[in-house]
């Protein structure tokens, strides 16, 4: 059963014990090469948890969780988990998850939650789930403390609009948004039916919304003159019409979302790229 | 009014950020030794991971090339069976057939007259097939004295279209004077950027990451001197035999498969000075600068092994003379250690101890750079009374890949006991994705035209002008062989080479 944490130096405890194989007394390998946050309203626990489940092991981190939960009494409800994975030999490596919720008038002040629990001098990665509330005050206090932000825009209700508070957070913080990285296929693909496609006007997508408005920004702000957009809705990006000619489909296939977060952790630099298709979106 | 430049010749705008990755030119591969335990246990599990990633050109092709009679199916089938049994990744039939419908065999004898003629027919209906435009990689995983004829057959005959370029595998000759020749051979056809002469070493992702532990961090290389270096231990271990590959070993013994390329190799990765870029002939112009300064400062400074009979994990395991083929009096060394000293400003008098053999107690390759004791340590008990080993920096280039640092801790508890602890750095730890083989990155580099990887004609040379000086000392005398048991670390001279120096190898 696991155990209920409700302070920093319970959860900091229950770490240390965790750190050692209860068989042999000696202590586990540990590997973190980043702190990767996750924001989780409860009603995305289960799509968060799907992900996770796959991150850890391609990216040995220390994954904190924080579930908000304004509607109930103050305090913290945590739970430490070490996973462990082979490692060639007899070896493992072990990750921490440390899933946290703030109960609450704590749900309004993560960052003081979250601070004692970083990893020292090592990149801070927070993954928002739905729409952050930019402007209030549990999501400006976390962009202060971590180095990018990581959204997915198909999660918004209301893209191209909901870009606008986008673009106001660039310059504090390097934003990724997956729903940008699932268009990745298709980019390199319209690239290269330059000069072909220099002149195109008018862009049909079939995909999610913010599929359909990433694109359509990136060849506005790319090419330099209006590109039109018409949006047919579909789960994921499945065709692309230039100026009412189908484009050929782009090699590979569709990555699953834990490889396209995962890819989102290696890069560390800002997009420029990106946020000027965010820009020419709105 | 500005004239505006027609779209075709502006720069694509939609490129920008994109990270786009390099693809190879359409080509063929002609692998001469296609029948081989290489090919199939490397060569082809290389080739198909490409293909699974489609890192290969979509315009590719593969012709294997061997005496054996087979034909393009049978050819196709037992490579499938060589990849499904020694591949890294999981067998898909849709990649396995992109990389099988491109595929050719060709039995002939390039001894034989018109035997060459069978695979120009083949690479030219291949250019007209699959549109290969007469780019070609010929892999050479033939014994040394085959190549020759091949590189004459191949420079007199070689298409006047596209691009050439050569794998040549290890031992390139067998000392100074044949690398000499089949470099000079080369260059009567080819030049130097087409040869690619491959150590696999070096396409092994820990060896590039010695470059990286070194010139990406800033706190090593004010330290990687003969100011704060004591000595330096390569070991290159294997606890496997010679796996019937007696006529090979037999010609090249421990010196020659081992020494002469991987282990020097890595001397000249660790003792290098950082290159100006990584580009082939920056990275290069400096190792050959490690090797050319190179030297052993005696016969008693190096050391020859033989295994005997021994036990090996358990299992008894025969001695080297009584592996199949092996002649029962054979001198062949299966163990080699040198001390050996690089005269240059930085490494002046500093010790590099090397040392590779087989059936040995394990498996293992390291770097190990031990640094000189702290001159002061200001506690009651002395370094050598607290069992306290100098600082260590090791490089674990196979198996458990990573780094580790030792260091002096203090014992919890009242008063100042000290421990050595160990740091660990495991590279799989911290990069979840799987480490790509050696040949796979090598081949990908050669398809590309980087030959930053490979060893180049001066490198070569004067790893064997070594060589021959040592083999040389063996000449003077005749060992007492075997004269280590299977399953151990080597001869007991290997011991006293250090011994004598007041220092020991790293314990395992």
């Amino acid at each position: 059963m696991a155990t209920a944490l409700g302070s920093i130096a319970e959860i900091d405890r229950e770490l240390a014990l965790r750190r050692v194989d209860p068989d042999t007394g000696e202590p586990f390998q540990r590997t973190s090469v980043m702190t990767h946050l996750a924001w989780v309203p409860s009603e995305w626990v289960e799509a968060a948890e799907d992900v996770l489940s796959g991150l850890a092991e391609r990216h040995p981190s220390r994954t904190i969780v924080l579930v908000p939960d304004g509607g109930v009494a103050d305090g913290l409800e945590a739970e430490v988990e070490v996973d462990c994975f082979p490692s060639g030999g007899e070896r493992q490596v072990c990750v921490e998850t440390i899933r946290v919720r703030l109960c609450g008038a704590r749900a309004g002040v993560p960052a003081s939650v979250v601070q004692p629990l970083l990893l020292p001098d090592l990149p801070v990665f927070l993954r928002w789930r739905g729409m952050p509330p930019f402007g209030e005050q549990p999501f400006e206090e976390l962009l202060d403390v971590v180095d990018r932000l990581i959204v997915d825009s198909t999660e918004w209700p209301g893209v191209p609009g909901d870009y606008e508070r986008l673009t106001e957070v660039f310059d504090r913080v390097v934003v990724s948004d997956i729903a940008w990285a699932r268009t990745s296929r298709w980019r390199p693909h319209l690239a290269s039916l330059w000069p072909g496609i220099a002149e195109v006007r008018r862009i049909k997508v079939e995909g999610t919304a913010a599929q359909a408005h990433l694109l359509a920004g990136w060849l506005r702000s790319r090419l330099g003159h209006d590109v039109e957009l018409e949006h047919e809705q579909a789960d994921k990006l499945v065709g692309v019409d230039l100026d009412g000619e189908p484009a050929s489909l782009p090699p590979g296939e569709s990555p699953d979302p834990a490889d396209l977060l995962s890819d989102e952790l290696d890069r560390f630099s800002r997009d420029r790229v990106y946020e000027e298709a965010v820009r020419a979106a709105v | 009014m500005t004239e505006t430049a027609p779209k075709q010749e502006q720069e694509n705008p939609l490129l920008e950020g994109l990270t786009l990755r390099r693809t190879p030119d359409p080509c063929v591969l002609v692998i001469f030794g296609a029948s081989g335990d290489l090919t199939r246990r490397k060569l082809f599990p290389a080739l198909y991971s490409l293909a699974l990633r489609r890192l290969l050109p979509e315009r590719f092709a593969v012709v294997g090339v061997a005496r054996t009679d087979s034909s393009d199916d049978d050819f196709r089938e037992q490579m499938k069976e060589a990849v499904q049994k020694h591949g890294r990744d999981e067998f898909r039939d849709e990649a396995w057939d992109t990389l099988a419908e491109g595929m050719r065999y060709v039995a002939t004898d390039f001894a034989d007259d018109g035997g060459e003629d069978k695979v120009v027919q083949v690479l030219n209906e291949l250019d007209e097939q699959r549109g290969t435009a007469g780019n070609r990689v010929y892999y050479f995983a033939v014994p040394p004295d085959a190549i020759s004829t091949l590189l004459r057959e191949i420079g007199e005959r070689r298409s006047s279209e596209g691009w050439t370029r050569m794998i040549v595998e290890k031992p390139f000759g067998r000392d100074l004077a044949t690398a000499q020749e089949l470099n000079a051979q080369i260059q009567q056809h080819f030049d130097e950027s087409q040869i690619f002469r491959i150590d696999h070493y070096l396409g092994k992702e820990t060896v590039q990451n010695l470059l990286a532990l070194r010139f990406a961090n800033g706190i090593f290389e004010p330290i990687w001197n003969r100011q704060f270096v004591d000595h330096v231990q390569i070991t290159v271990a294997e606890s496997i035999g010679i796996e019937g590959r007696a006529s090979f070993y037999e010609q090249s013994g421990a010196i020659r498969d081992v020494f002469q390329n991987h282990l020097l190799q890595l001397v000249a990765l660790t003792a290098m000075e950082p290159p100006i870029d990584f580009t082939a002939d920056s990275v290069r112009n400096e190792k050959v600068k490690v090797l050319r300064s190179l030297h052993t400062p005696g016969p008693k400074h190096v050391v020859r092994g033989q295994y005997g009979r021994g036990y090996v994990e358990g299992e008894e395991v025969p001695g080297y003379r009584e592996e199949e083929g092996v002649a029962a009096d054979s001198l062949t060394e299966t163990y080699v250690a040198a001390k050996l000293y690089v005269d240059n400003w930085r490494w002046a008098d500093t010790p590099f101890y090397v040392r590779a053999g087989k059936r040995l107690a394990r498996r293992e390759t390291t770097i190990a750079i031990e640094f000189k004791r702290a001159p002061h340590p200001p506690f009651e008990v002395s370094d050598e009374d607290a069992g306290l080993r100098p600082n260590v920096l090791v490089c674990h280039i196979q198996p458990d890949e990573g780094v580790s640092l030792e260091f002096a801790a203090k014992v919890p508890g009242q008063g100042m006991s000290l421990r050595t602890v160990h740091m660990d750095f495991l590279y799989g730890g911290a990069f979840r994705t799987a480490i790509p083989e050696a040949y796979e990155r090598l081949l990908l580099d050669c398809l590309l035209g980087d030959a930053t990887l490979f060893t180049r004609a001066d490198e070569v040379e004067e790893q064997w002008a070594l060589v021959d000086a040592i083999v040389g000392f063996w000449k003077r005398d005749k060992p007492s062989f075997p004269n280590y048991a299977a399953g151990t670390w080597g001869p007991g001279a290997s011991e006293e080479l250090l011994r004598r120096d007041g220092r020991t190898w790293r314990r395992h």
